[in-house]
């Protein structure tokens, strides 16, 4: 399956990229794109851990399956007001 | 309880705002918070920030927030406008409104919409540096 993965704020300098897609088998799980990204965009590798990740507009922690077409978007914590 | 959401490029112009107001008969008490940027961040001058949203995701988080809070409070209304791109200093980035019977319920609604807000909607921001 193919989802696309969207970056926002630091993350697309991290990544030099706002957008990517990924290819996955079926059922992997958020944390299985994430360790499958790093391999192609390793700076994220050191922000696992204040990574935030949504699929559409809703939070989702690393265990949500994704599915074909997802929308996941990664980034860091947020800073509004 | 009524809602209004504005993500805006445009300045916050706060006259027009007010005079948007309209409260329901039984309403004892408007709370409005503004949010201005700032001229230093840390030790740093800043002279802006630009402000980053995922617009979609922003507007479904700030809309459960909404719902939330009118399960916790008997508010009136909500409105809540937020700047997005650039933003200079003193210049204002975010502007609340409660309407609830009494101060106690708007105060703490207002307060806990902001702690939220800047918990869980994906908005960002930069400083622009003073030239040196």
């Amino acid at each position: 399956m193919r989802v696309t993965v969207c970056f926002y704020s630091y993350f697309k300098d991290l990544t030099g990229c706002t957008q990517t897609t990924e290819t996955l088998p079926d059922g992997s799980t958020l944390d299985a794109l994430f360790d499958k990204l790093i391999l192609r965009l390793p700076k994220l590798a050191g922000m696992q851990k204040s990574t935030l990740m949504a699929v559409g507009v809703d939070y989702q922690d690393r265990t949500c399956i994704l599915k074909e077409g997802d929308e996941v978007s990664l980034f860091p914590p947020v800073q509004g007001g | 309880m009524k809602r209004q959401l504005t993500l805006t490029t445009e300045p916050i112009a706060e006259p027009a705002l007010l005079a948007q107001r309209s409260l329901s008969s039984g309403m004892g008490a408007v709370v409005c918070f503004l949010g201005v940027v700032r001229g230093t961040q840390g030790n740093a001058s800043i002279r802006a920030l630009e402000y980053e949203v995922f617009q979609r995701m922003a507007e479904h988080q700030i809309n459960l927030l909404f719902d939330e809070m009118a399960k916790r409070w008997p508010v009136d209304s909500v409105r809540l406008v937020h700047r997005v791109g650039l933003v200079q200093v003193n210049e204002p980035s975010l502007w609340v409104e409660v309407v609830a019977p009494h101060r106690g319920e708007a105060f703490a609604a207002c307060q806990w919409l902001i702690d939220e807000m800047k918990r869980v909607v994906p908005i960002w921001k930069k400083p622009v540096l003073s030239d040196p």
